[in-house]
């Protein structure tokens, strides 16, 4: 389905862009997030230095070592919306660079994303457990 | 259970509900109860991309799919109950494939129609209860304020108050993290006793099938809102995977007839192992 595929990255890069303009980097959002101190690859990082690679890494740039390990940390939590002051939804925004340093949009992984090859037949295999046959016919 | 051909809602369970087949029928059954003729629909076929979102591109062909078949179902109304399929269809699904229905959470629609709710919860329901929250979703749907408002309407029940918020939207975005879901439970067993809670009520599905591990050896009561707000209302159900999982056999706890049944091979390969891997914070560690 190219047209899909090409829609969802296109809307992945417009809100990419969208989100980094206004961002002043300040690292509000950072400094919020509960799992930066539970990331020891971002122990000495400064926040407004990490901000600025996530903006590089919506903008189709590399982005640095921190702002990756930033943005594969990523659980989203959420706390960061409360904490920017330039009111932004820094949710999405974080959720975007997440996506793109996992490769989402056909470029080399920079994280690695954790993945259940056998999700699909995983499901399947407790629905009939859990489901009876109409329940399955009807329900998946 | 009996689907209505008249459904005027889908109730999107997601994928990994699949586990937990009693929380669909309670919720349909809830929901009928209060007035919405619900048509469930998941799985895999009614994926929302999640489990691919490091590829847009097979990720973007699940969701369009999805979407697709909600807008042919005709309904106005698709009521989600995973956070990931919520916050997906807002944010990357929609926007994406033009969707001809509203998007609403589960605990919204119950809460906007508690009145309808509240004289149906006749049973009481002995418990102190905290309630399992996480950081995330929160602030697109309050489920933390939410789901206590719910439950708070239970005769016996009584809320208890704590500040600890997990990180994550649910359990199964911190549990590829080494040491992230124990210490998860760690910190929720100790407000369980700093609140004075003998249960645990879980929001979400992947929490609840982490969090049941912890009755293990310990005097609590671990259950997802649903079971609560069925308890009160005298709705029979079975939580069938926290027998599983706290069985010593799961393969005998299930009963080998209804293994056979659902596959042998499929069970030893993709059921088993997730029931009997250990928990994540091992019994009698503090």
């Amino acid at each position: 389905m190219p047209d899909l595929a090409s829609g969802l990255v296109a809307h992945i890069r417009d809100n990419s862009a969208r989100l980094a303009a206004p961002c002043t980097a300040c690292g509000e959002c950072y400094r919020a997030c509960p799992m930066v101190p539970r990331t020891p690859a971002l122990a000495d990082a400064a926040p407004a230095t990490v901000m600025a690679g996530i903006r590089d890494i919506l903008r189709d740039q590399p982005g640095t070592p921190e702002a990756i390990a930033f943005a594969g940390a990523c659980v989203r939590s959420g706390t960061c919306t409360d904490a920017c002051p330039e009111k932004l939804d820094a949710a999405f925004l974080m959720r975007l660079a997440s996506l793109r340093v996992r490769g989402a949009l056909g470029d080399t992984p920079r994280v690695t994303a954790s993945h259940d090859a056998r999700w699909s037949a995983r499901v399947k295999a407790f629905a009939r457990l859990t489901m009876t046959d109409e329940e399955r016919a009807e329900w998946l | 259970m009996a689907v209505t051909a008249d459904a005027n809602v889908t109730f999107w369970y997601g994928c990994n509900m699949a586990r937990h087949g009693e929380i669909v029928r309670l919720v349909t059954q809830m929901l009928e109860a209060v007035g919405v003729a619900a048509a469930p629909a998941g799985g895999p076929a009614y994926c929302c991309g999640s489990p691919q979102e490091a590829n847009a591109r097979i990720a973007a062909g699940m969701a369009a799919r999805t979407v697709e078949k909600f807008n042919a179902a005709g309904r106005d109304m698709v009521v989600t109950w995973c956070p990931s399929c919520h916050m997906n269809m807002d944010d990357l699904m929609a926007p994406v494939t033009e969707a001809a229905f509203e998007t609403q959470h589960i605990t919204q629609l119950l809460v906007a129609r508690a009145e309808r709710l509240r004289p149906l919860l006749t049973h009481e329901v002995p418990a102190r209860v905290l309630l399992h929250a996480h950081h995330g979703f929160h602030g697109r749907v309050p489920v933390n304020t939410d789901v206590p408002a719910l439950l708070g309407m239970i005769p016996g029940l009584t809320m208890r108050e704590h500040e600890l918020r997990v990180p994550g939207h649910m359990c199964s975005a911190i549990a590829p993290r080494p040491g992230e879901l124990a210490r998860a439970h760690r910190d929720t067993l100790a407000a369980m006793e700093e609140a004075g809670a003998d249960t645990l009520a879980t929001v979400f599905h992947s929490c609840h099938r982490e969090a049941v591990a912890l009755e293990r050896g310990r005097p609590i009561r671990v259950a997802n809102w649903i079971h609560l707000l069925a308890d009160a209302m005298g709705l029979p159900y079975a939580d069938e995977y926290k027998l599983w999982r706290n069985a010593e056999d799961p393969r005998a706890a299930i009963g080998h007839d209804r293994v056979a049944a659902a596959g042998d091979v499929a069970f030893e390969q993709l059921v088993e192992p997730e029931l009997r891997r250990a928990p994540p914070m091992q019994n009698g560690i503090p």
